[in-house]
């Protein structure tokens, strides 16, 4: 017991004893006041106990009885909540699978399908170099690239070689 | 000396006798699952539970409530239960838990119209078994309808925890290390609660005690 709470709670409740009991009254300023709370501390506790003695219970039998149909409920509970998590554990492992089937398909697609079409615009690109050629009378060496973003509204001509600049710029 | 250990752990409504031999049965048969078991220990307790949780809410229908979640809860973890105290003992500590709980959830919510609320019900209910016995005159039914109502009002100021102890130690006429145990604190927090608790009602309640 450290604190004054304490041995007062214990002196009201008589279980003060010996040396600590001494020490305890004598450290009270007012002794005859403390005895005056100690009595009002035992009307109050047996004014609790008389007032707030046992609380009858209506219907004690259907308080059983409601409490038996909850039980039996209770019972069933746990075995609909273990087929709930079945049920989830089915749906999230579903979702893993789709989920991974997807990837598989978009990564098929990916490698097969784009790539065959990339190969598409670069030969297109390639004619469009090759076919880019100018007279090779004048020339001989010289190659004109073309370079062309058609959503931009942008070509770059690219040329090589040339002695002079032809007048029709002669890409062919 | 250490305080509060004049007795053994509190006695029970059934007799030790019956508690000794039979209520071990009845709750080995719990852990079995024989629902009928539990039947058995819930009508020996039940008045006594449903008392104490009405002195903490002052209110039948919660009271009622309370006592079943506090059944339930207890019959679902009755496999833990290892025989260490009374089976009363045990299913204590889960009552106070659970009313200490759900008073503290009243008091976030705000309601803090518990003990209007309470005197209003108790006042136009007819049946009310906190009155007085028919054969009382109509002056003493009154007087202890009023009493009953000032002290469900000066309770209904204390907190969850100094009710708690205040009703343990009073009504119950349980042991500090027995609330203690109970309620999951240390003796001494025991002690300066129940401190509190007493100022305060003495402070509320002075003109009732002295006069009755």
């Amino acid at each position: 017991m450290k604190t004054f709470e304490e041995k007062w709670t214990a002196w009201l409740d008589g279980q003060l004893t010996g040396k600590e009991l001494l020490e305890f009254e004598a450290s009270l300023p007012d002794k005859a006041a403390a005895e005056l709370e100690k009595r009002d501390a035992k009307k109050l506790g047996a004014l609790l106990k008389r007032e707030l003695g046992m609380h009858a219970m209506a219907n004690e039998e259907f308080f059983s009885h409601q409490l038996r149909e909850r039980i039996a409920r209770e019972n069933v509970e746990p075995g609909r909540e273990r087929l709930a998590e079945v049920s989830t554990w089915w749906t999230i492992r579903r979702l893993f699978w789709t989920g991974t089937a997807s990837l598989a398909i978009f990564l098929v697609f990916a490698v097969f399908v784009m790539r065959e079409k990339n190969p598409a615009e670069q030969s297109q690109y390639l004619s469009q170099i090759l076919n880019a050629r100018v007279d090779p009378v004048v020339s001989p060496n010289a190659t004109i690239s073309m370079f062309e973003a058609k959503e931009d509204r942008v070509t770059v001509l690219w040329t090589e070689g040339l002695q002079s600049l032809p007048a029709d710029y002669a890409a062919k | 000396m250490k305080y509060g250990q004049f007795r053994p752990i509190m006695q029970t409504e059934a007799t030790l006798a019956q508690a000794d031999v039979s209520e071990l049965d009845l709750v080995k048969r719990c852990q079995a699952g024989d629902t009928e078991a539990f039947d058995e220990l819930v009508t020996r307790y039940r008045t006594r539970i449903f008392s104490m949780i009405y002195n903490m809410v002052h209110n039948e229908q919660d009271a009622w409530d309370l006592a079943q979640d506090s059944f339930v809860k207890a019959w679902k973890s009755i496999k833990r239960f290892r025989g260490r105290s009374s089976f009363y003992t045990w299913v204590y500590r889960i009552v106070m838990n659970v009313t200490i709980d759900w008073l503290r959830k009243k008091q976030v919510k705000g309601v803090g119209a518990e003990f209007d609320d309470a005197i209003q019900a108790k006042q136009i209910d007819p049946a009310s078994r906190t009155a007085p016995k028919a054969d009382a005159l109509p002056y003493e039914t009154m007087q202890r309808t009023e009493i009953r109502a000032r002290i469900d009002s000066a309770i209904a100021q204390l907190s969850p925890e100094h009710r708690a102890v205040i009703l343990m130690k009073e009504i119950e006429e349980m042991q500090y290390h027995e609330i203690a145990e109970m309620l999951g604190c240390s003796i001494g927090t025991v002690m300066s609660r129940l401190f509190y608790a007493r100022k305060k009602l003495q402070n509320l309640l002075r003109d009732v005690y002295e006069n009755v």
